[in-house]
């Protein structure tokens, strides 16, 4: 297992981690959550050692991560940052190979091909095993990094942000995999994941952070409600469940404040730009749109008298749809 | 109708063909150069060359040999070096300025202590202390630099020009009040060129040289982590703040002793490891040192013997440059329309 203890981590004038404090259950994944600048990389590049401590003990399986050779250290935690193009001649094979490097110092015995074959059928990537990683997308990239990660064959997994740059499809398969690396390899894995739905979909424990604190953990269920996400981000969310899982919705609590407000048929008339009519024509169209601005009036009635929990997504796209039409 | 362009990348067979094909080169290009200096030169003179002066100007030809092969290998191996830590394509070690330390640390010699002085006239004494300048000015400005502020390369470019700047006025406003023999045979010391190398010192560096040579070659392995970057060759369970800081002093030992031996040659590190880069596509250190050091020295003996022919009109840095700029638009405007 590992645990931080009492962590303080200072960059010219403020605490970047204050006092952290946290042990990282096994065989789990664990996501650490917060706003932009709380403190989550930074507390990820603290465990997996990237980092140096500064004030406080890192212990991994309760020795002290600094009293272990860096070369030991790896062979136990695997760490990814964002990867980033680098313009590198290396091809998926030779950069999985690199995830041997603690075991067998760049030569590789029969085992550590094995492990390396493994990581890339794993990854399904044995296909374009020959390629270099500057000709790969983003999520081929991806994949090739954490072929890598599962070659050095380590407990500890520590990934940040790996989703970013993915598309849907991708980020969804990248979660799926992660899931296998706990399920059927036994990995305790932490992750930094902005997308908090991600986080209540796929995770087990979510840490929250803000300003250098943990303010709050706990398991997937105690920590995605409303009371606890408001605090983290300083936001408004609005929590559905969804087939067994919850999903956050926080692009706006109320959804009629996305439709726009008019206290007269004429400031209707004009938004629309409407002008006032001459001929016989004109008058049976502004009667008709005199008409449109009632039904409109009606929808919107219809939404602001409901509560706001309870005004769910399909009200906002009917009276869009309505909307639109009127225009 | 538009082709599909398959990327180019050599096969095994064709990348030992191409390594052979260079040392061949190499061979001719030696061989050129011996004869630039000894038949066609005889030739030109309208002198026979006899068996004793062909042995006497190929003592001297060989001690240039060796200080042009020992400080191309070394400068070839710094910048691959000097690329692979800081992960940028563009830069090598020379381009901070060391000539300028060099003349500058020259000039203060002769200025507080005049000509006459041990340590102006003895080349060994006068050697350690250039290079230990030039090795202090470097080190402080790295570990300054680059360690500080997480591998800021735009930064260390423009500390070093900046450096470079300063060192160079001030050396030459030391020049101006100067007297003048003291100029003169100043002037004599500071412009290194490969003809005017001193063959006692290359062979006295020789093989310390080599031992650097021999260090960096030793270590490819790390080095090809190192290439993946900071936090991946951390994760990877390099001592990577012992790793950088024991490069940084090779480094500038390396550059240091290939300046003060046969000055600043900007664009040869450059041309060599990204020639090296193209044709081999590969992050294996090890073909990578060996072949940008064969690639350096055939550029340099090559060049050296066209500038021999021409009978010095053309300096050999003229020919480098010429050939490298070249060489380097091609492959920019090449890199361009991949985009």
């Amino acid at each position: 297992m590992i645990q931080l203890k009492n962590i303080f981590q200072t960059y010219g004038k403020g605490h970047v981690l204050n006092d952290v404090s946290l042990d990282i259950p096994d065989n789990a994944i664990t996501a650490l959550i917060g706003a932009n600048g709380a403190g989550k990389s930074t507390l990820l590049g603290v465990a997996s050692r990237l980092l140096p401590v500064i004030s406080g003990d890192v212990l991994l399986d309760n020795v002290n991560i600094r009293s272990i050779k860096t070369r030991e250290v790896a062979k136990q935690i695997a760490v990814l940052k964002q990867t980033q193009s680098i313009g590198l001649k290396v091809t998926i094979a030779e950069l999985v190979e690199f995830g041997r490097f603690p075991h067998c110092g760049g030569r590789l015995k029969a085992v550590d091909k094995e492990k390396i074959d493994e990581s890339i059928n794993f990854m399904k990537l044995n296909d374009i095993r020959d390629k270099f990683i500057d000709e790969l997308s983003g999520g081929q990239r991806q994949r090739a990094f954490i072929a890598m990660i599962l070659a050095q064959d380590t407990k500890y997994v520590f990934l940040d942000e790996p989703l970013n740059n993915l598309d849907i499809k991708y980020s969804v398969e990248m979660m799926h995999i992660i899931r296998k690396l706990v399920k059927r390899l036994n990995k305790t894995v932490v992750i930094v994941l902005h997308d908090i739905n991600f986080a209540s979909a796929y995770a087990d424990y979510i840490v929250a952070m803000k300003d250098g604190k943990i303010i709050n953990q706990g398991a997937v269920k105690d920590m995605v409600c409303s009371d606890v996400l408001n605090n983290v981000f300083d936001h408004n969310f609005n929590i559905i469940e969804h087939m067994g899982k919850r999903v956050c919705l926080y692009y706006g609590n109320h959804s009629h404040d996305l439709i726009p407000n008019f206290n007269s048929e004429d400031e209707f008339l004009n938004q629309i730009g409407h002008n006032h009519s001459a001929t016989e024509l004109d008058k049976s169209i502004e009667k008709s749109r005199r008409r449109d601005f009632f039904k409109f009036q009606y929808f919107v009635d219809k939404i602001k008298s409901k509560d706001k929990k309870t005004c769910s997504n399909e009200n906002e796209i009917e009276s869009r749809k309505e909307g639109t039409k009127m225009n | 109708m538009r082709t599909i362009k398959v990327n180019y990348r050599p096969s095994v067979k064709l990348k030992r063909m191409i390594f052979i094909s260079i040392i061949v080169a190499l061979v001719f290009s030696i061989a050129f150069y011996i004869y630039s200096r000894t038949f066609a030169k005889s030739e030109r003179l309208g002198i026979r060359m006899t068996s004793i002066a062909f042995n006497s100007i190929m003592e001297r030809v060989v001690g240039t040999m060796i200080g042009m092969t020992v400080s191309a290998f070394i400068i070839a191996f710094v910048s691959l070096a000097f690329q692979t830590t800081t992960g940028s394509r563009i830069l090598t070690p020379s381009m901070i300025g060391f000539d300028s330390i060099f003349i500058g640390t020259q000039t203060i010699i002769v200025f507080f202590f005049g000509t006459a002085t041990e340590i102006f006239s003895n080349i060994y004494l006068n050697f350690v202390i250039t290079a230990g300048a030039m090795l202090a000015v470097s080190m402080l400005m790295y570990g300054a630099i680059l360690r500080n502020s997480k591998n800021n390369i735009v930064f260390l470019l423009l500390f070093g020009l900046i450096l470079s700047g300063i060192i160079r006025s001030g050396s030459t406003y030391l020049q101006t009040i100067m007297d003048p023999s003291s100029f003169a045979q100043l002037q004599a010391a500071t412009t290194v060129t490969i003809n005017g190398m001193d063959t006692r010192l290359a062979k006295f560096l020789a093989p310390f040289m080599i031992a650097l040579c021999l260090i960096f070659l030793s270590r490819h392995k790390t080095y090809d982590v190192l290439a993946l970057g900071e936090d991946n060759a951390k994760n990877l369970g390099v001592n990577y703040l012992k790793e950088s800081n024991f490069n940084l002093v090779m480094i500038s030992l390396g550059m240091s002793i290939s300046t003060a031996l046969i000055g600043s040659l900007t664009f040869l590190g450059l041309l060599a490891v990204n020639i090296t880069r193209e044709i081999f596509k590969t992050n294996k250190h090890f073909l990578l040192f060996l072949a940008s050091g064969l690639i350096a020295t055939l550029a340099l003996v090559f060049g050296q013997a066209c500038a021999e022919m021409s009978q010095g009109s053309i300096p050999v840095t003229v020919i480098i440059d010429a050939i490298g700029c070249s060489y380097m638009f091609y492959l920019i405007l090449k890199e361009n329309k991949k985009l």
